[in-house]
């Protein structure tokens, strides 16, 4: 109910804002100039003797997960795209150092599981390295299927949950 | 007891000579339960309310321990697939004004036996003596008194099942063994222990970390289990009662699959340190004692026979998980299954000649599912929800395995037929159960 008495508050503050700057009807949603303005500050950081040692900013959000099929370890189509574009970024934060999660879906025993998981991460890594990225970089763990990206038991969740995820050890 | 067997015996010979060819799946079942599983008709059994044979007054408490110890074994001998429980019919009572049941009694319920429990609180002891009776022609068969702490009346009460189940069979119980199993516990996964029926739950692990596939050293005081408290999966162990897990071996890439020998001085188990699943055996220290497997698809879930001389597994080798045998150094491999395109996380009988397993089964869900060594007599046991990790219980009588088929897994247990499923947990979030060693 607060919630929902601020919304409108503050949809009503809007209205009238616009109402009295420019008397046009659109009732913008209320909530966007809130998100955007942080956003849109952040470019404002240049400064000279920071960026050159902050310059490599790379966030995990940015490596693709890769996906597979069910009790499959071999890389589709989509899989290798997504790596390319993780390979670039290896090449362009040469520091980085990463770990390969393999992870399963939830069918398939937990022993079964491991061993696939493992075996989706080693392709993964392999994948990369034959893309000349430094084996010492990469590592791999496997988690089966202990930890689902997605809960649920249809194919949805089971298709995100098959899967290669990159975590960033060192930067 | 051999007559009766084999009265059943004779008839489910004389049946498959008579069938036709639309009896031919009834008789199948007959021959498999009969001669396969050992399956016997069930013997009738009753069991009267524990009663008060003490002089003075009882207490509530004491009372209320005479009806829940009477209820253990009730629940015990129900659940051994050799008997069936006779329960009181209160219309049958109410229509004959029958007060209290007498033998024959009991034997109209249609019991061929009946215990008859006697209780005593001497101190702060519970003393129970038992009574086991033929209903006709009406004669007391067996008899024994019990003695123990009053609060270890579950005690009293299994031990109690045990010598009417050795007395009338002449196996041993199962109703003092343990069983371990992973809950997941927000989080985290971490190892349990429990009473065979799923009572007196205890954790023994509290790492808050991911803790799999538990096993019981051939002893019962230790606990062999994965974890990933070092960031891989390794494998570690802890004692039966609790305390703080020892890493046992840590090789890079995953240890899994715990399995120990039965002569419990080795373990086989996976490793990936060559860069893909191989089953090893380690000694207790986590040093390697032998290379198995050596193939590039996934080998895993070694399981001993009982001997320690063959071992089953399961590999992808043919392009999907199967299960295989092979001797304990890795020569003689042949495929043991022959139907499916998913078998896997096999479990060799603690009787030596079935390996049970999970299938996955025409419906498209995961199954327990048995098979002879030799290859021959495949069956689906299950066939609700998704069940996994099946083990036996030491008398090689009962397999337990996890089934989502109530919600999010919980524990259940089945005889060699398939018959006989019984819920052990009921917390669900409950997997990976494994069965420890006959306790007397």
């Amino acid at each position: 109910m607060k919630r929902l008495a601020l919304i409108l508050a503050v949809a009503a503050m809007c209205l009238l804002i616009i109402a009295v700057g420019c008397k046009k009807p659109p009732p913008a949603p209320p909530e966007q100039p809130k998100i955007e303005t942080p956003v849109e500050t952040k470019p404002t950081e240049p400064e000279k003797p920071a960026v050159v040692e902050e310059k490599p900013m790379i966030q995990e959000s940015q490596f693709q997960t890769v996906y597979f099929d069910f009790d499959k370890y071999n890389l589709r189509t989509d899989a290798k795209a997504a790596l390319d574009a993780n390979a670039a970024l290896l090449k362009q934060f040469p520091d980085v150092i990463v770990r390969i999660e393999g992870h399963c879906d939830e069918r398939g025993t937990v022993e079964y599981n491991l061993s696939l998981g493992e075996r989706r991460a080693r392709s993964t890594m392999e994948y990369l390295a034959g893309l000349g990225i430094d084996a010492g970089r990469l590592s791999i763990v496997s988690y089966g299927e202990e930890r689902p990206a997605v809960q649920g038991s249809d194919e949805g969740a089971w298709s995100k949950n098959r899967r290669a995820e990159f975590r960033i050890i060192s930067k | 007891m051999f007559v009766r067997s084999f009265a059943v015996a004779i008839c489910g010979l004389s049946f498959i000579f008579i069938a036709d060819s639309q009896a031919q799946d009834n008789t199948n079942r007959i021959f498999f339960d009969t001669v396969v599983t050992g399956y016997v008709q069930p013997r009738k059994i009753g069991v009267e309310e524990m009663k008060y044979i003490g002089a003075t007054y009882i207490s509530a408490a004491d009372s209320t321990i005479m009806q829940y110890a009477t209820g253990v074994v009730q629940r015990d001998l129900d659940f051994y697939s050799e008997f069936d429980l006779v329960t009181i019919d209160s219309f049958y009572l109410r229509t004959y004004e029958i007060k209290e049941l007498d033998m024959l009694g009991w034997a109209r319920l249609g019991a061929d036996y009946l215990v008859r429990l006697e209780a005593e609180f001497p101190g702060s002891k519970l003393r129970v003596r038992w009574r086991l009776f033929d209903t006709s022609p009406e004669q007391e068969i067996s008899k024994g008194t019990l003695e123990n702490d009053r609060f270890a009346w579950r005690t009293v009460a299994h031990q109690i099942s045990n010598e009417i189940v050795r007395y009338l069979t002449g196996d041993q119980g199962p109703f003092l063994t343990q069983i371990a199993y992973v809950r997941k516990m927000g989080k985290a996964k971490e190892i349990f222990v429990a009473d065979y029926d799923g009572a007196n739950e205890r954790q023994v692990t509290k790492t808050g970390s991911t803790n799999l596939s538990p096993t019981f050293s051939p002893d019962g005081s230790e606990i062999y289990f994965t974890s990933f408290l070092d960031g891989q999966p390794h494998l570690y162990k802890v004692s039966a009662e609790g305390g703080k897990p020892v890493k046992v071996a840590g090789f890079s890439g995953i240890v899994a699959a715990p399995a120990i020998s039965p002569d419990g001085n080795q373990i086989a188990c996976v490793l990936s340190k060559d860069g893909n699943s191989e089953i090893y055996i380690i000694d207790k220290q986590g040093n390697v004692v032998r290379r198995l497997t050596n193939h590039r698809s996934i080998d895993t879930s070694p399981t001993w026979s009982p001997d320690g001389k063959m071992m089953a597994f399961t590999s992808d080798r043919s392009g999907s998980p199967q299960v295989y045998i092979m001797d304990t150094y890795g020569n003689g491999v042949r495929r043991l299954t022959p139907e499916g395109d998913y078998n896997d996380s096999p479990i060799w009988s603690a009787k030596g000649n079935r390996v049970t397993f999970v299938s996955r089964t025409p419906r498209g869900r995961f199954d327990l599912a048995s098979i002879d060594t030799s290859g021959e007599g495949y069956r689906i046991l299950t066939d609700l929800g998704t069940n996994e990790n099946p083990h036996f219980s030491p008398d090689g009588k009962q397999i337990i395995f996890s089934s989502t088929r109530l919600g999010t897994g919980d524990l259940f247990t089945a005889d060699l037929s398939g018959r006989n499923q019984r819920r052990l947990t009921r917390t669900g979030d409950c997997s990976n159960p494994t069965w420890g060693p006959l306790r007397y």
